[in-house]
């Protein structure tokens, strides 16, 4: 790290990078594995995460960012173990209309629709 | 799908703006299946495994309004042609907003923590070295040592840019906010008590001619009232403000109390 005497006037010095979930998720495919994409494309009520929001699921069950914890995630992590396998996507309506004195973070209330695609790395031209 | 990463590995290193459309639903297949997409770069068709022409025309223009409210969606798109229908979803990666922070003093310090925190792209600006250095902001993207207002002049300001002034003075203040008050910045906010901001338009306005509603822009006093004591309570308000202006809130407690 640069102390104040490496710095010179109007001299730019960058900070490192971010890691973001897209370098992860490079890491597997690299690896050759195959990973489900989720990622929540609508909701109704009130949810945990925004739409947009993305969880990477590995073939091991591992996870990878988040769509608002709780049994909505467990629900689509068990679909995205479905989805590597069978390689085919799908969209999960996770419903999270709890009972309102649980204790799961599924009493928000809401409803989101969470599309979960196969990601993997395909040989030059292939599904072109 | 490698490639399709590596690309947007590289929109997010270079802060610059795509849409990645992926189709959801598929109603009557037109020659289209679920998890086809395409990625768009500056209105152009980056790459992708849409092949499907009309479809591909559709995503290029509904890309572009998707861009400029900076929201994701699902959005129904008609295949004429084939008598179909489909869902794509439009995922927008914005270009992160960005900071300038003019002035390294001691509220500097929390707020550049903050705004990091809050994904903000950070450029701090000081023309005193002992204060503007990377000790003191290890996590700022930026570090700018020179005349505060020459070096504005000197960025590149656009309406995803935020701009706080709180230098030691307004004999630096003032120079500065005459320096982007007529820029794109989507938020300028000026530190300082009333009556020392009162004084300041007074002689934008009389000796400057500047008008009303470019004056009116400046957020000053600078934050949010949440009766603020210690520099990194300040920060908190400054950047709890800048949070508002972004997503447009009314800042009362969402209780109503």
């Amino acid at each position: 790290m640069a102390g104040p005497g490496a710095c010179h006037d109007d001299k730019e010095v960058e900070a490192p990078k971010k890691e973001s979930i897209y370098h992860q998720v490079r890491d597997f495919l690299d690896k050759g594995e195959t990973l489900a994409v989720a990622t929540i494309v609508s909701t109704k009520g009130s949810t945990p995460r925004e739409v947009g929001a993305k969880m990477v699921v590995t073939a091991w069950g591992e996870i990878l960012g988040t769509i608002g914890g709780g049994c909505g995630e467990a629900d689509v992590k068990r679909e995205a173990i479905e989805v590597i396998r069978s390689r085919k996507p799908r969209t999960v309506r996770v419903d999270l209309l709890d009972d309102i004195s649980s204790d799961s973070p599924a009493v928000c209330g809401g409803i989101m629709n969470v599309f979960i695609e196969p990601w993997w790395k395909q040989e030059e031209g292939s599904r072109r | 799908m490698e490639k399709l990463v590596e690309e947007l590995i590289r929109i997010q290193e270079e802060g610059g703006a795509g849409v990645l459309a992926t189709v959801v639903e598929v109603e009557k297949n037109g020659g289209v299946e679920p998890g086809e997409k395409c990625l768009i770069r500056d209105g152009k068709l980056r790459l992708g495994t849409i092949r499907h022409e009309k479809l591909l025309q559709a995503i290029v223009r509904e890309a572009d309004a998707r861009l400029r409210e900076e929201k994701s969606k699902l959005i129904p798109l008609e295949l004429p042609a084939a008598g179909g229908k489909v869902e794509v979803f439009f995922e927008v990666l914005p270009s992160p907003p960005k900071l300038f922070v003019v002035g390294a003093g001691h509220i500097a310090v929390p707020l550049v923590k903050f705004a990091k925190i809050l994904d903000f792209h950070v450029t701090v600006l000081d023309d005193r070295i002992l204060y503007v250095n990377r000790e003191r902001f290890p996590d700022a993207d930026e570090i700018r040592v020179g005349d505060m207002a020459a070096t504005l002049k000197s960025l590149p300001i656009t309406p995803s840019t935020y701009i706080v002034l709180i230098t030691r003075g307004h004999k630096y203040d003032e120079p500065c906010l005459r320096e982007i008050m007529h820029s794109p910045a989507r938020y300028i906010g000026m530190i300082g008590s009333r009556r020392r901001i009162k004084a300041c338009f007074q002689r934008f306005r009389d000796e400057e001619k500047i008008a009303d509603e470019i004056i009116e822009r400046v957020y000053a006093p600078i934050g949010l009232d949440i009766k603020t004591e210690t520099p990194e309570e300040i920060a908190l308000s400054i950047m709890a403000e800048v949070i508002k202006v972004r997503r447009g809130g009314e800042a009362l407690s969402l209780s109503g109390k």
